[in-house]
């Protein structure tokens, strides 16, 4: 075989494996750039603490002339609803106020005393225990103490 | 048979050849392949400034994308547009670039947009037979122009407020029913939420259902009548 046929030889071979590197860098290339494009969206859309708008305050403290005596209100703790409820004058009891069965938020009833579901007629007392309907669970109890005239909420 | 040939598109996957012969069997698509503007190529003087059009095209497509993103975060209403803004450039993770892109986005589309206009203009290229070409052409302008001016005002800045206290008054310059524009524009005697709800409306329904028609018919014209030498 004279040189030039063995160049042309060479050359399919290598003309072979020439084509299959540059697919192999137009697949890689193309990932490259699909991924540099799909990840910042996907970064963008999925939420974090900051893009709910606020991070987790271990403490949470509001006016006690907020609530009148015997009646309720709904707050939100650790960007979740919370039920505080002002029984006496300087009686605070705070809960979750999402209902272990499906998820409602319960409400006070300062007639009978007790937290109310109004989805399927759960029954909560005030330290969270379930006195009727179907919840599962109790619900979880926060502490709530009076510092002066602010009203300060913390995980017990 | 494994080959396909779909107008100028050859496909040699065995996946995508039995996925086309499905929806063949069911609905015989081959007839839209076959149609004449999926062949046309493009001729060989093309220069730069032919690629505009295609520029502004690509760069509508990026504003649809990063503009259905920033919907995601955006609050149209007076007490938080400007706050939701200025999350999403801050907070929001690569918040920053995606609105960088939907605003740079916008201000290199007006300017393709008038490289564009203006290579078809000084090469006569809106001249019969294409003058229909033209009128679309027209519209798709104004429709690019009126994106701008209604998208300019959610951010809720001082600087698009008052750009839209300036722009709404100039139609009342109209003699007879100047003032009536105005006050269609404004939704009320001035700027207020009723005004920002109707802009973000326009901005984000009317103008692109608008703006996808008039492109459709651009480009099919395009492609039924070849692209146009310089005269
Ligand atoms: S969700 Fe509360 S009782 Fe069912």
């Amino acid at each position: 075989m004279n040189r030039i046929s063995e160049d042309i030889i060479k050359e399919e071979i290598s003309g072979g494996s020439r084509r299959s590197f540059l697919n192999i860098s137009i697949l890689i290339s193309s990932a490259v750039v699909l991924g540099g494009i799909i990840y910042p969206v996907l970064k963008f859309l999925f939420p974090t603490a900051t893009t709910v708008g606020m991070g987790e305050i271990e403490t949470f403290s509001m006016s006690i002339n907020e609530i009148p005596v015997g009646s309720a209100k709904i707050v939100r703790y650790k960007n979740r609803p919370a039920i505080v409820i002002r029984l006496k004058e300087q009686e605070i009891y705070a809960l979750s106020a999402i209902c272990t069965h499906l998820g409602c938020i319960v409400k006070w009833q300062e007639d009978k005393k007790e937290l109310f579901c109004p989805c399927h007629a759960g029954r909560f007392d005030l330290y969270g225990n379930v006195l009727g309907g179907p919840p599962p669970k109790p619900l979880s109890v926060y502490k709530a103490v009076v510092e002066e005239d602010r009203i300060l909420i913390k995980e017990v | 048979m494994n080959e396909l040939r779909l107008g100028p598109i050859l496909i040699r996957n065995r996946l995508l050849i039995a996925l086309y012969n499905f929806v063949e069997s069911r609905l015989g698509i081959k007839e839209i392949f076959d149609l004449e503007i999926f062949y046309k190529l493009a001729p060989s003087h093309l220069g730069i400034f032919s690629c505009f059009g295609g520029i502004t095209f690509f760069l509508f497509i990026l504003q649809i994308i990063t503009g259905t993103l920033l919907l995601v975060y955006y609050v149209p209403t007076t007490a938080h547009a400007y706050d939701s803004v200025v999350h999403i450039t801050n907070n929001i993770p690569f918040g920053w670039l995606i609105r960088g892109f939907h605003h740079w986005g916008a201000n290199l589309m007006i300017i393709t947009v008038f490289i564009h206009m203006g290579k078809i203009y000084f090469h006569g290229i809106y001249k019969n037979p294409r003058e229909l070409n033209w009128i679309t052409g027209m519209v798709l302008l104004m429709t690019t122009l009126s994106f701008s001016f209604t998208g300019y005002l959610l951010p809720w800045t001082q600087l698009s407020y008052w750009a839209t206290v300036v722009g709404t008054e100039i139609p009342s310059a109209v003699p007879v029913i100047g003032d009536y524009i105005k006050f269609l524009l404004r939704g009320g005697t001035d700027i207020s939420q009723v005004t920002l709800t109707r802009f973000f409306a326009v901005h984000i329904m009317v103008l692109p259902a608008a703006i996808v028609i008039f492109i459709g018919m651009h480009i099919l014209m395009i492609r039924r009548q070849g692209i146009s030498g310089p005269l």
